[in-house]
């Protein structure tokens, strides 16, 4: 029998290259955002395939949750990454919708209402960049221009598609169980994805949000960046209200009640930072999962809508409680509460 | 290190407690095991069925056990819905059904989600109330090619879509508005009367039928009254205050003579316009629809000339009825089951049989 042994320098080579890895990983890791989200899908997959396994059974009604909830979102990722908000998504999705369906045909439609989203998301931009409004009331007006521009355009009704056959068609899957919606919320995921990690235009999104002063200093076009971000999210905000109204077959001036609220909630739960430079569009995803499979679940089981609201609500909150930030911010103020007490009193 | 774990146990911990309690809530809230003694008469057109009958087909369908999703746009979010729920439940208690509800919200994005959730679960029947009617139609088709019937209650498809649904029960919200026309039409008496309107919820079928229904009455029986102005009032009394106030602003207050509002809830709102601008609603003619909490102490005091009775535990409960029909008997023709409309104004405002119940 033949022993085989490692000579010492090997081993301490070996053993140095091992902490050298796990160094890396731990590096890695913690420049990553997304452990609460990978942790929440994780509870919710587990909780779901105990209590309500139909989910996973009938996963094309969960993907298309996921796809409703998480298209929006990405785009809204893209201009928090850079510390901005933009309020006017959902009402931007109304007003693309009705747009598109105010044309006799859909291939004209379409463009339009793209090309509207684009238009919007450049004047949201101007009003950010140029004029110097914070972009938190600068979307607000957005919100209210535009649902009622929606109202006046629709004629304060519905409007039905031109070709009701083709949005009935469109709703349905063409790729195994996977409808248009999910093929282009997947493809809108990786673009997006390969344009914020692989694209310098893309990586200093996060150079803008981390530190605009810097990034200033460093050279790059922050006025530039911030039009592309806000352009983003237009654009994928009124792609969101074409696909709606598509598979609606009609376009409702009063849609996206419920997107603003669910795209912010996925990319907060995705752990996108609200002050800006860090996430990513995989934690957006990986909080629009959770959401959509949590939401599925809770009407699969006959929850009703006000206690499914408690209950993202909960998420959202343990999402928000336990971000590093909030966590350290806390330890601090316990600490200095702690020595401020331990000290010696002054005499008297 | 030790810190990131604690909090990674700590959120499973917490994520599983909070699923199992709403799991529980599920069950809770899905069955129900009281009963009713009655069921409500009804204007049925294709109603053949005996209370016999009835009763024995429910005895055997509480054996069977229908499984029914609901897909209503509102429940005890909103007083109507909350006073529907209890009689809906105890109907499928009473009739063997098993009822999974959800609520949209009247967000027609939601309501087309539950429906996929609810045609992926195979249920029996889809109980639909349209959050917006012209965005029903892929569902419908869902369902139908699925197998899987459905039935409306409250407000009723497009009339191009009826093919897909197998009944409606629910008011006749094109003939409420006609009710209220004719209350107006009798009070305005062919005298010269400019009214404001104070109209739903943008884009809600009810809301349009409602509307739709008061002007043709106005046009086709008293060419007299004009309306001068109209605005939506989103079904909230706050909203309908501040449409109501600018139209009187607009229209100037001393070209009004009456109001029309879709529900007691908006007139309430028109009228608390109308008192803060120093007018008394009594001089004027003030019509709506609903005989609600709200609305009918308006009509005994004399500030609501009139409303039209609308009734939500009929509602709720013929929902469930309909639905059972259709499971128990599979009708040949679309079963249309009206609540009847009853005007209610200052002469039977107290009787028990319009006595509000939301």
């Amino acid at each position: 029998m033949t022993e085989t042994s490692t000579p010492p320098a090997q081993q301490v080579g070996s053993s140095q290259h091992a902490d050298g890895a796990v160094a890396r990983l731990r590096t890695i890791l913690g420049r990553r955002t997304e452990g609460r989200a990978v942790a929440l899908l994780g509870v919710v997959l587990v909780a779901t395939l105990i209590l309500e396994p139909v989910v996973f059974t009938s996963y094309e009604v969960t993907l298309g949750r996921v796809a409703l909830i998480g298209l929006v979102a990405l785009g809204l990722t893209a201009v928090i990454l850079m510390g901005e908000l933009d309020l006017a998504v959902a009402s931007t999705l109304a007003v693309s919708g009705v747009i598109m369906a105010s044309f006799d045909s859909l291939l004209v439609g379409i463009p339009v209402a793209l090309a509207t989203g684009l238009v919007i998301g450049m004047v949201n931009a101007f009003f950010v960049i140029v004029v110097g409004i914070n972009s938190f009331i600068a979307t607000l007006g957005m919100l209210f221009f535009l649902r009622g521009a929606a109202f006046v355009i629709s004629d304060e009704a519905p409007v039905r598609i031109a070709d009701i056959d083709a949005g009935i068609a469109f709703g349905r899957p063409v790729l195994g169980p996977l409808t248009p919606r999910m093929l282009i919320f997947v493809v809108a995921f990786v673009a997006l994805h390969i344009f914020l990690t692989r694209v310098r235009v893309g990586r200093e999104f996060y150079a803008v949000g981390g530190n605009r002063e810097a990034a200033y200093d460093a050279g790059i076009p922050v006025a530039r960046r911030v039009f592309t971000g806000f352009m983003i999210s237009g654009f994928v905000a009124a792609l969101a209200g074409v696909i709606n109204a598509l598979e609606r077959t009609a376009a409702d001036p009063t849609a996206g009640s419920s997107v603003l609220l669910a795209s912010f909630a996925a990319a907060i739960i995705g752990g996108v930072l609200l002050n800006g430079g860090r996430g990513s569009v995989f934690g957006t995803l990986l909080g629009a999962s959770s959401l959509g499979i949590l939401q599925v679940a809770l009407t699969l089981s006959g929850v009703q809508v006000d206690v499914q609201n408690i209950v993202i609500g909960g998420v959202l909150l343990i999402a928000v409680i336990t971000d590093p930030n909030s966590l350290r911010a806390a330890a601090g103020s316990f600490r200095a509460l702690v020595r401020s007490r331990s000290g010696p009193q002054p005499p008297g | 290190m030790r810190t990131r774990r604690l909090r990674i146990v700590g959120l499973f911990v917490a994520g599983a407690l909070l699923l199992a309690a709403c799991g529980d809530d599920a069950d809770d809230t899905t069955t129900d095991d009281t009963t009713t003694d009655d069921t409500t008469t009804d204007d049925t057109t294709t109603d053949d069925t005996t209370e016999g009958d009835a009763e024995d087909a429910g005895a055997d369908a509480g054996d069977a056990g229908f499984e029914v999703f609901a897909l209503l746009p509102q429940g005890n979010d909103q007083p109507y819905g909350t006073t529907y729920l209890p009689p809906m439940e105890e109907a499928a208690a009473e009739l063997g059904i098993d009822l999974t509800i959800t609520n949209s919200q009247y967000d027609a994005d939601t309501q087309a989600s539950d429906c996929e959730v609810a045609v992926a679960s195979e249920p029996d029947l889809i109980i639909l109330w349209p959050a917006v009617g012209d965005t029903v139609r892929p569902c419908l088709e869902a369902a139908s090619a699925a197998d899987i019937p459905v039935t409306v209650t409250n407000s009723d498809v497009n009339p191009e879509d009826e093919d897909l649904t197998r009944g409606y029960s629910g008011p006749d919200t094109y003939g409420q508005g006609v009710a209220s026309a004719e209350i107006m039409c009798e009070l305005a008496d062919g005298a010269d009367t400019g009214i404001i309107m104070v109209n739903g919820l943008t884009g809600n079928s009810t809301a349009i039928n409602r509307e739709a229904g008061f002007e043709d009455t106005i046009n086709e029986q008293c060419s007299n009254v004009e309306i001068l102005a109209r605005q939506p009032g989103n079904w909230n009394k706050d909203e309908s205050q501040i449409a109501a106030s600018e139209m009187i602003t607009s229209v100037g207050a001393e070209n009004i003579q009456g109001v029309y509002a879709a529900d007691d809830t908006m007139v309430a709102g028109a009228i608390d316009a109308l008192i803060a601008r120093d007018i008394d609603p009594a001089d004027l003619i003030i019509t709506s629809i609903g005989n609600t909490f709200l609305g009918n102490p308006l009509v005994l005091d004399g500030s609501l000339d009139g409303t039209v009775f609308q009734s939500s535990s009929w509602d709720g409960e013929n929902a469930v009825v309909t639905a059972h029909e259709v499971l128990t008997e599979a009708p040949g023709e679309r079963i249309v089951r009206f609540m009847p409309d009853v005007k209610v104004t200052a002469e039977n405002a107290e009787d028990p049989d319009v006595a509000p119940e939301w």
